[in-house]
């Protein structure tokens, strides 16, 4: 049977399988043994990371599409040209996982489909406006950072072929994310209405940026599939952690302020005050902040976010756009396949 | 502030008007990334022909990175039985969660055969998870005469993490001290810089 992501298939339930096969597989994963498409493996196994390159896939297509409004935008040629790059390189990290998910069983254009009707998600993060060139600068600092920390673990995971995909993706997710520092920094050294730009987007992408990395973990985590079988291999709020630990002291050192803000249904900003819990324990080494707004980051992966309409009405707009193009390829009118 | 056909973009819901298209094979896709390297496994696309496959190939594996050459096939070449009297291209994968790393040509009359002269040949006693063989006449090989893979002669470092280390660095030495510039910087992957 092909697994699909958008059956609920209860996560984690292996009943129906062989116990040998099934022990021998846990056994290998737990000694850091990697696993290929043609290898056995559970059906919930396979379920699970097909959804997990899915959701990823469409996360790669649906960030370039705020990214994508500023290349026209941009402030000099050179900016301009690694904008587009970069625009260029999410796109094609979607086209790779597509790849990925698609040999776990699902056809690539179902995933295209999916994704525009609906019925699959992407990433949260996006469904927030970008309305400055300095929203570009946070993405690519924030989030690509945010990104490169997470996709370091996900890269020690457990299935080849996506971890083969993670690393090639990082290594591009590095240029993002240098590119968004040089331009972070070169807001901040700038005149007072640049620095201004760079707080106010500040204050719009740290909340998503935090909330990047998916809600609390529960208590029995480490027990979950996915860390179970490494498809994961930290937690949430270890990642959390590690993230503020490492962006709070530097935004700081930019002259950047780090509030805690109320926003209204449109994404802007009505209120900042500086996060009070923003404070580093000698004892740990790590920075106390305020937890994101999971009450609304929940009713933002609902549907009900400012900019979630307008997300996928573009993705939808563009595909039935291009279905001339499909048909035209289709219909014979380029060279047919070889044998 | 928007582009024009990008702004105002009708609101949709439901199911998509467009009919589904079929399912296009599945092609793989092997960059050498300079002259004194050896092709590895890139990554796998889909497209319905051959001429389709070289383009979205040269868009996604040859462009992004450096890249001298680029081999690209269909996958089911690489794991047929059957053939015709001709040279197979060899590909091992020495581990489970390593790239395919090319190794070698045979004179062969078909794919299994192939394989098994690889065994032979290049794997010898070396321990290995799986073979790919490819006929000659099945590969598409692509140099940069095309001018299409990425092009040395014209600088492109505003595209990879190296080409801002520098600029970025002396940036944030103005701004901290060299040891919390090299704490934060601590956490760049290294293997990516």
């Amino acid at each position: 049977m092909s697994a699909s992501a958008n059956v609920e298939v209860k996560v984690g339930d292996c009943s129906n399988e062989d116990p040998q096969k099934l022990a021998a597989f846990e056994e290998h994963v737990a000694n850091g043994g990697l696993i290929e498409p043609n290898d056995w493996m559970p059906e919930a196994y396979r379920s699970l990371m097909l959804r997990m390159a899915e959701h990823h896939a469409n996360s790669e297509i649906v960030g370039a599409l705020p990214e994508g409004e500023w290349i026209v935008k941009a402030p000099s040629l050179l900016r301009k040209l690694a904008l587009t790059a970069k625009v260029q390189d999410e796109v094609g990290h979607g086209q790779m996982l597509y790849e990925v998910a698609q040999d776990l069983g699902k056809s690539r254009n179902a995933m295209l489909r999916d994704l525009i009707t609906g019925v699959t998600k992407y990433h949260n993060c996006f469904n927030y406006p970008c309305p400055t060139w300095a929203d570009i600068c946070m993405i690519a600092w924030l989030i690509d950072g945010a990104a490169i920390l997470n996709q370091g673990t996900l890269a020690h995971g457990s299935f080849g072929p996506y971890i083969r995909t993670m690393r090639r993706i990082n290594m591009e997710e590095a240029f993002h994310f240098k590119h968004g520092e040089d331009m972070v920094l070169t807001l901040m050294s700038g005149t007072d209405s640049q620095k201004q730009m760079a707080q106010e987007a500040f204050d719009r992408w740290w909340e998503p940026s935090i909330a990047f990395f998916g809600p609390n973990d529960r208590p029995d985590e480490l027990e979950r599939p996915a860390m179970r079988w490494r498809m994961k291999t930290a937690t949430n709020d270890d990642l959390r952690q590690k993230f503020v630990n490492r962006f709070a002291p530097a935004a700081m050192a930019t002259g950047l302020v780090i509030n805690v803000c109320t926003k209204d249904d449109q994404g802007n900003v009505t209120s900042a005050t500086p996060d009070p819990l923003l404070k580093l324990d000698e004892e740990t080494g790590h920075w106390g902040f305020t937890q994101p707004n999971w009450e609304e980051f929940f009713r933002v992966i609902r549907g009900n976010g400012p900019c979630n309409k307008d997300r996928l009405a573009l993705r939808r707009f563009s595909y039935e756009q291009g279905e001339w193009v499909r048909k035209a390829i289709l219909d014979g009118t380029t060279t047919p396949c070889k044998n | 502030m928007l582009s024009e056909s990008r702004t105002n973009v009708p609101e949709a819901k439901g199911e998509l008007q467009t009919q589904e298209v079929q399912k296009f094979p599945i092609w793989e896709v092997f960059t050498k990334k300079k002259e004194s390297a050896v092709h590895l496994h890139a990554g796998s696309l889909s497209a319905p022909d051959s001429e389709l496959a070289q383009c979205f190939a040269r868009e996604h594996y040859g462009q992004d990175q450096p890249c001298v050459n680029m081999w690209v096939t269909r996958r089911d070449f690489l794991t047929a039985d059957s053939g015709e009297n001709e040279s197979y291209e060899l590909f091992v994968q020495w581990g489970a969660g390593l790239r395919y790393e090319h190794v070698g040509e045979v004179e062969a009359c078909n794919g299994v055969e192939a394989r098994d002269k690889c065994k032979e040949l290049f794997c010898a006693d070396k321990k290995h998870f799986t073979i790919w063989s490819c006929p000659n006449s099945g590969i598409t090989k692509i140099d940069g005469s095309t001018n299409m893979i990425w092009r040395e002669t014209t600088d492109q470092a505003y595209r990879l993490a190296s080409g801002y280390s520098k600029v970025v660095r002396k940036k944030w030495e103005a701004l901290r001290e060299s040891k919390a510039v090299d704490d934060y910087q601590s956490e760049d992957l290294k293997d990516t810089y």
